[in-house]
């Protein structure tokens, strides 16, 4: 079964474009295992509630995005995944270890949002010295390491990580977060302050992860890019999980569909549209009283097409839009 | 804890700090740090050379005061009357230069005594010699004897080997002699009395062949037992002291390169993946300080060879290195820029310097000096040797004290600590709930704070003993109070704001039975006197002897009237912290009250 079909948030499949006759409910014949578990995440610093209730799981191989605006917690709960952080409540458990293991560590790979490496440390050297941190052999770190810097199209390896671009040094913090050859890797924006070069070289890397069967979870802004790579996808909003499920499932929920009526005359609310006229109606309904209008006028409605929100839009309606843009991130500064 | 990965991470440390520190740098500072300690022997066995010819004098070749000045280095002999500062003529001592006339005098007087003194040492009849023996006895004021203080050990002047009396037999001066030990009785005090510009030779004494002192002023002693209060001073071990300093020196610049690589850590979150990689928090501090205390080993060693130290004196100075890197790690793990870990490291070299320098002062006066372990050094740089009690003594409480601070600083050692701008009385908290799991832990966690809360509480005696005793006796008792009370329970309140336990009256109850228990257990295993001798002293004797007037059942209810105390105030103050902030001052100040009854009760009860 492809993820990617119109699978409903409750797991039954919309079958209506097959011509058959309903929907059914199916299960997936070879479910994939539960790589990451979640459930009822909470953090408080201090009377703040940073992340309430935060209940997801991610399949092996699956790759699931969290967005949600500036200080929505997106962080915070990738830190608490990766163990950086102490939940206040709940639980989560990554490969079947709990966050807070330190062997849970082994397998996993962690990119957090800015790159903080060591500039004095060569890109190579500062690899090679966490790949004997993770236990990874000498021989193996060494092929690993050029393999990654390969992939990752980095060049200039011996220079120094502070003389590096602000692109070079992410791709140095992506590869040491593959240095271990994790099956879980959990990235914390990405392609954050990247060009959009290098943004979709990142984002076409982590589908190629993605491919390899690694279990991939990242948070971003950017929604085309969510779109582009995730099998499911959680906004949140203000410490809580919003809507969460493939694109499509969300997309049926909380989505809002419009009515785009053309007609030859122009009607008032009207937009002149490529010699047309088009009125945005939301309830079918209302295109009758469309068609009304344009015979009255002496016209006639010449189209109708259907348009669904954008992920965009349904972010917006679902995170609000624009009272905090900036949010509040619970993160302080920095000494 | 993983042994490879701590080596691991500090072989990663020696590289980074290396490389960014300029080699010629290093091998100049190495090279500065060698040369003071190589020279420093010489220097301080050789200090009288730095004022070797200070003063010139005037006077001729058989004059009777020739050769005691010629046998003093801080005089030296001129020809010409006009480049002397002081001219002794057949029967006057004059001074030519006005500003360093009486420091030339009173040298001129000093050397003549010393001259008169050890020319008496090596007559056969001692008793002749010093006519006049005196017994130093310290005195309390209130008339409680402290102690006998013996003589300097050869009997000039001051006292005799054996305390007694000599000579006339009536311990009184005998008139017309001038022995360099005694106070003034001699000579000539009309023109020499209180006049700074010159002075008479002195009459007397010259039948006995002894050089009358010319009186300068105000008699003072030879430097043994002799003379008013004010000439009597302690010995004072001042070559070895200058020696141990120097263990001491290098530390104040390895805490620097410390701190500043342990901030580096929190700049920019750069510590950040170290938290993600499968090493524990104590293989990253582990490793990240195995090279500092490397280096202060390597050091120290290199010094001890140098200054004529045995393992003695390492054993002793690598507890002292350790307390200067705890104190430093945790400043830097709560300094919230690299302005405010310059303040807190510089803070820590003065007190830390302050606190081990002082009590090796007394050295040979006292064994409280042990509470040092720089004391340790001097004995071992005076060739002595101190047992086994005693280095566990001077040793022990430095290496917990550092052991405790790296816990709380381990504790801290994490994402939301390390990367934000926590107020510093948050962090406190954090660091204070790390290690806390169970009630044990909160009697561990108090048995542990024994030697802060015992360093504080010598500061606030220290502070305040010189206050009028109406004001300071009732100071000290709260002050002592507020300090052991708040060492029982902050932690107990830090447990439940991080929500370790349930908050009720119950486990609050619990929690303060184990803190009040842990305290006092604590504070008995610190009564180690008998390591040291101290009860071998009237002091020592005065402070842990129950006085006479107290019986046996007394004493046992003394003994354990404070676990009681402990474990009720204790408890106070874990109730009220199991509820909220506000209970829980309200349970301190109850707690610091009920606390400060007892101790003057107490004192009320035994005085």
């Amino acid at each position: 079964m492809n993820a990617h079909e119109s699978t409903r948030s409750d797991g039954t499949i919309d079958a209506s474009r097959w011509g058959g006759p309903g929907v059914f409910t199916t299960a997936p014949s070879n479910p994939a295992p539960t790589m990451i578990e979640v459930e009822a995440l909470r953090k408080e610093y201090g009377g703040f509630v940073a992340v309430t209730g935060s209940t997801f799981t991610v399949a092996a191989g699956e790759v699931f995005g969290i967005v949600g605006p500036n200080g929505a917690g997106k962080t915070t709960t990738l830190k608490m995944l990766a163990g950086l952080l102490e939940p206040t409540d709940g639980t989560a458990t990554v490969a079947g270890l709990d966050a807070d293991d330190p062997e849970m560590r082994r397998n996993l790979g962690f990119l957090p949002e800015e790159s903080p490496l060591y500039e004095e440390m060569t890109a190579r050297s500062y690899l090679s010295f966490f790949a004997d941190l993770y236990d990874v052999p000498r021989d193996t770190a060494r092929e690993r390491i050029e393999e990654s810097l390969d992939r990752l199209e980095l060049d200039h390896r011996d220079r120094k990580i502070g003389d590096m671009s602000k692109g070079m040094t992410r791709k140095v913090a992506i590869a040491r977060a593959l240095v271990n050859d994790p099956d879980v890797l959990i990235f914390d924006e990405p392609a954050s302050g990247l060009d959009p070069r290098t943004t979709n070289y990142i984002n076409d890397f982590v589908g190629e992860l993605a491919e390899q069967g690694k279990t991939v979870v990242f948070s971003a802004h950017n929604l085309y890019h969510v779109e582009d790579v995730c099998d499911r996808v959680a906004i949140m909003n203000e410490g809580e999980i919003v809507a969460r499920g493939t694109l499509d499932a969300i997309r049926d929920e909380h989505g809002r569909s419009a009515y785009h009526v053309y007609t030859d005359v122009e009607l008032e609310g009207s937009v002149r549209e490529n010699g047309r006229y088009k009125r945005v109606v939301s309830a079918f309904d209302d295109i009758e009283d469309v068609r009304a209008a344009a015979d009255a006028a002496g016209g006639q409605v010449l189209d109708v097409r259907t348009e669904g929100s954008s992920l965009e839009e349904i972010f917006l309606d679902l995170a609000g839009d624009g009272d905090d843009p900036l949010g509040t991130e619970t993160e302080g500064a920095e000494p | 804890m993983g042994l490879r990965k701590l080596l691991r991470i500090a072989r990663w440390e020696v590289a980074t700090s290396t490389g960014t520190i300029d080699r010629k740098t290093i091998a100049v500072l190495l090279v500065a740090v060698l040369a003071a300690a190589a020279g420093a022997p010489a220097i301080t066995s050789g200090a009288g050379q730095l004022d070797a010819g200070l003063y010139t004098v005037a006077v001729d070749d058989d004059h009777q005061f020739h050769d005691a000045i010629d046998a003093r280095d801080s005089l030296r002999i001129v020809g010409s009357e006009s480049r002397a500062d002081i001219v002794v003529d057949d029967d006057r001592v004059r001074v030519t230069d006005a500003t360093s006339g009486d420091a030339a005098l009173s040298e001129l007087r000093d050397a003549i005594r010393t001259y008169n003194t050890r020319n008496l040492r090596q007559e056969d009849d001692q008793t002749a010699a010093f006519p006049v023996f005196v017994d130093l006895e310290f005195v309390e004021q209130g008339g409680r004897t402290l102690g006998t203080g013996g003589d300097s050990g050869d009997g000039s002047g001051g006292g005799s080997d054996d305390g007694t009396d000599g000579g006339s037999g009536d311990g009184t001066t005998s008139d017309g002699s001038d022995s360099g030990g005694t106070t003034d009785g001699t000579g000539d005090t009309a023109d020499g009395s209180g006049d700074s510009s010159d002075g008479g030779l002195g009459s007397g004494g010259s039948g006995n062949g002894q050089l009358p002192v010319p009186d300068v002023g105000v008699g003072g002693g030879s430097g043994a037992q002799s003379g008013t209060p004010g000439d009597i001073s302690a010995p004072f071990p001042f070559a070895a002291l200058v020696l141990a300093f120097l263990f001491v020196l290098p530390m104040n610049f390895v805490i620097q390169a410390y701190g500043s690589t342990i901030m580096d850590e929190r700049r920019n979150r750069r510590g950040e993946l170290l938290l993600v990689a499968p090493v524990t928090r104590t293989d990253v501090v582990g490793g990240k300080t195995l090279p500092y205390v490397g280096a202060i080993a390597a050091v120290t060693i290199a010094i001890a060879v140098l200054v004529g130290g045995g393992p003695l004196s390492v054993l002793a100075v690598l507890p002292i290195g350790m307390l200067f890197l705890g104190l430093t790690f945790v400043a830097a793990m709560f300094a919230r820029s690299y302005k405010e870990l310059t303040f807190l490291t510089v803070s820590i070299s003065v007190f830390v310097t302050s606190f081990v320098f002082v009590p090796a002062i007394f050295t040979d006066v006292t064994p409280i000096a042990l509470i040092s372990p720089l004391t340790l050094v001097v004995i071992d740089l005076k060739g002595g040797a101190v047992d086994a009690g005693g280095v566990l003594f001077a040793t022990a409480p430095s290496l917990l004290a550092s052991t405790v601070l790296f816990g709380l600083g381990i504790g801290i050692y994490r994402e939301e600590d390390m990367f934000t701008q926590l107020p510093v009385h948050r962090k406190a908290l954090d660091a204070l709930a790390a290690w806390i799991h169970r009630p044990r832990h909160v009697a561990a966690m108090t048995a542990l704070f024994i030697p802060f809360v015992f360093v504080l509480e010598l500061l606030a005696v220290a502070v305040l003993f010189a206050l009028p005793l109406a004001v300071s006796l009732p100071a000290i008792l709260v002050l002592v109070a507020v300090i052991e009370e708040v060492a029982k329970s902050l932690h107990v309140f830090a447990a439940f704001e991080h929500d370790r336990f349930e908050r009720s009256m119950q486990t609050g109850l619990v929690l303060g039975l184990a803190s009040g228990a842990g305290f006092f257990l604590a504070e008995k295993v610190t009564h180690a006197v008998q390591l040291v001798g101290l009860d071998q002293l009237e002091v020592g004797q005065a402070a842990f002897t129950p006085s006479s007037g107290v019986t046996p059942l007394l004493a046992v209810g003394l003994f354990l009237a404070p676990l009681v105390l402990h474990c009720v105030t204790a408890a106070i103050g874990a109730v009220g912290a199991s509820r909220n902030a506000r209970t829980y001052g309200t349970g301190l100040a109850i707690a610091i009250l009920v606390h400060a009854g007892y101790n003057l009760g107490v004192i009320l009860l035994v005085a």
